[in-house]
């Protein structure tokens, strides 16, 4: 057997393997790498070693990480350890995505039925959705009127129960919008105080006792969340 | 442990900047992407430190990571691993990130192809061991110890030009074994 290494054609192949090994010297891995935006085939090899060679992540122990490696990670991508806000407590911040905010334009082209004489105000939209879209609610705010007109396209209160919509500005607690009634579309007035960042606001649903929360912060489950963007 | 379907789910929260899925895809993952740094570090301090730049790069990366057939667990330990071998040859990262998020969510095999390719996977093992002794384990110590060409040669105590002739006719053999 020759120790010649060309005694071996070169071959796109083996050239992925031994990236994906990282055997290759620094030149070598970086000439490789610039060629992979440009090569799907050679991109299809790498990735084909790569799932290859994962059959052997099964030989490598399971070992956890100290619990300060986390909490320490942590700080280093959030800085220091932060109050969640409302709807990351919720935990229903999966519920927003740029889908649903195009979702709410297109109706909310639909729900504007009031003819605009002169030129139009800045329109806000949220789509306000439960996680499983059990429940979902378009809002659409005009900024020359300051109200928001929802309309409920899914679900309702459970028997008995109400729904309540929350504006939620950052950090700041909950202000209730009102109880929403039975119809499907209704419109509220946004507070003074919310109109300036409204383009910041987090809208909630909440599920509450008949006449709304006692307490003045949600009481019952948040249902459907969605985030206020500019259309 | 999550499934893959759990996983893939908590990394498309990720992308969106859920803090609650990030915590919990550390939670379901740190301790195999621990195994993996630790496995080529040898070392804990500098493992703890790594598998953190790992995690950071997954946080802000995750939006690059779609289902395309490739294991979510697949692409977390080829962050980790990488980002170990960059540390262990104090380099630069010569491979870049972006480089791996991009031949990963490349046009990807198609789930047929994706089924044969985790066929091969649970084949690698058993294609290693028909390999002569030394050669198998040049091939093992290169992925999971990052081991480089240098490294290897010295190991084995042959030429480096022998070693690269071993291993691409090994990895030659690999690719057909798992082939068949």
């Amino acid at each position: 057997m020759s120790d010649r290494i060309d005694d071996i054609p070169p071959d796109d192949s083996i050239l992925a393997a031994e990236y994906v090994l990282r055997l290759l010297d620094p030149v070598e891995e970086a000439a490789v790498a610039a060629r992979l935006a440009s090569d799907p085939a050679l991109a299809a090899e790498v990735a084909a070693w790569t799932t290859r060679f994962a059959g052997l992540d099964a030989e490598v122990d399971t070992i956890a990480p100290r619990a300060s490696v986390k909490a320490e990670l942590e700080k280093r991508l959030f800085g220091l350890p932060d109050r969640k806000s409302f709807w990351q407590r919720a935990g229903l911040w999966q519920g927003i995505s740029l889908a649903s905010v195009a979702v709410a334009a297109f109706f909310a082209f639909q729900t504007l039925q009031v003819p605009q004489a002169t030129a139009p105000a800045p329109l806000f939209v949220s789509d306000i959705a439960a996680e499983d879209q059990s429940l979902r609610l378009l809002a659409v705010y005009n900024s020359a009127s300051g109200e928001v007109r929802l309309t409920r396209t899914t679900g309702s209160a459970a028997s008995g129960r109400v729904l309540q919509l929350w504006a939620i500005a950052g950090e700041a607690a909950p202000v209730s919008l009102g109880v929403l009634p039975e119809d499907t579309t209704t419109a509220v007035v946004l507070p003074e105080a919310l109109r300036e960042g409204v383009a910041d606001l987090v809208l909630a649903v909440s599920d509450e006792p008949p006449g709304g929360s006692p307490t003045g912060a949600p009481t019952g489950a948040v249902l459907a969340v969605g985030q206020v963007s500019a259309l | 442990m999550a499934t893959a379907q759990e996983i893939e789910d908590l990394i498309s929260r990720v992308a969106l900047g859920d803090r609650r899925a990030f915590s919990a895809l550390y939670d379901n993952t740190s301790a195999k992407l621990f195994g993996v740094v630790l496995r080529v570090l040898n070392d804990r301090a500098s493992a703890e430190d790594v598998v953190q730049d790992a995690y950071m790069k997954i946080w802000r990366h995750a939006g690059r990571y779609s289902a395309n057939g490739m294991s979510p667990m697949t692409w977390m330990i080829t962050i980790a691993r990488n980002t170990a071998i960059d540390r262990i040859r104090k380099t630069r990262a010569t491979v870049d990130l972006d480089g791996v998020a991009e031949h990963l969510t490349a046009p990807g095999p198609n789930p047929e192809q994706s089924a044969v390719a985790a066929g091969e996977a649970k084949r690698i093992a058993t294609c290693l061991d028909q390999l002569e002794q030394d050669k198998g384990s040049a091939v093992r110590g290169a992925y999971l110890e990052g081991r480089s060409y240098a490294d290897l040669a010295a190991a084995f105590n042959v030429p480096l030009n022998t070693m690269r002739t071993w291993l691409r006719r090994s990895l030659q053999t690999l690719q057909e074994c798992m082939a068949k």
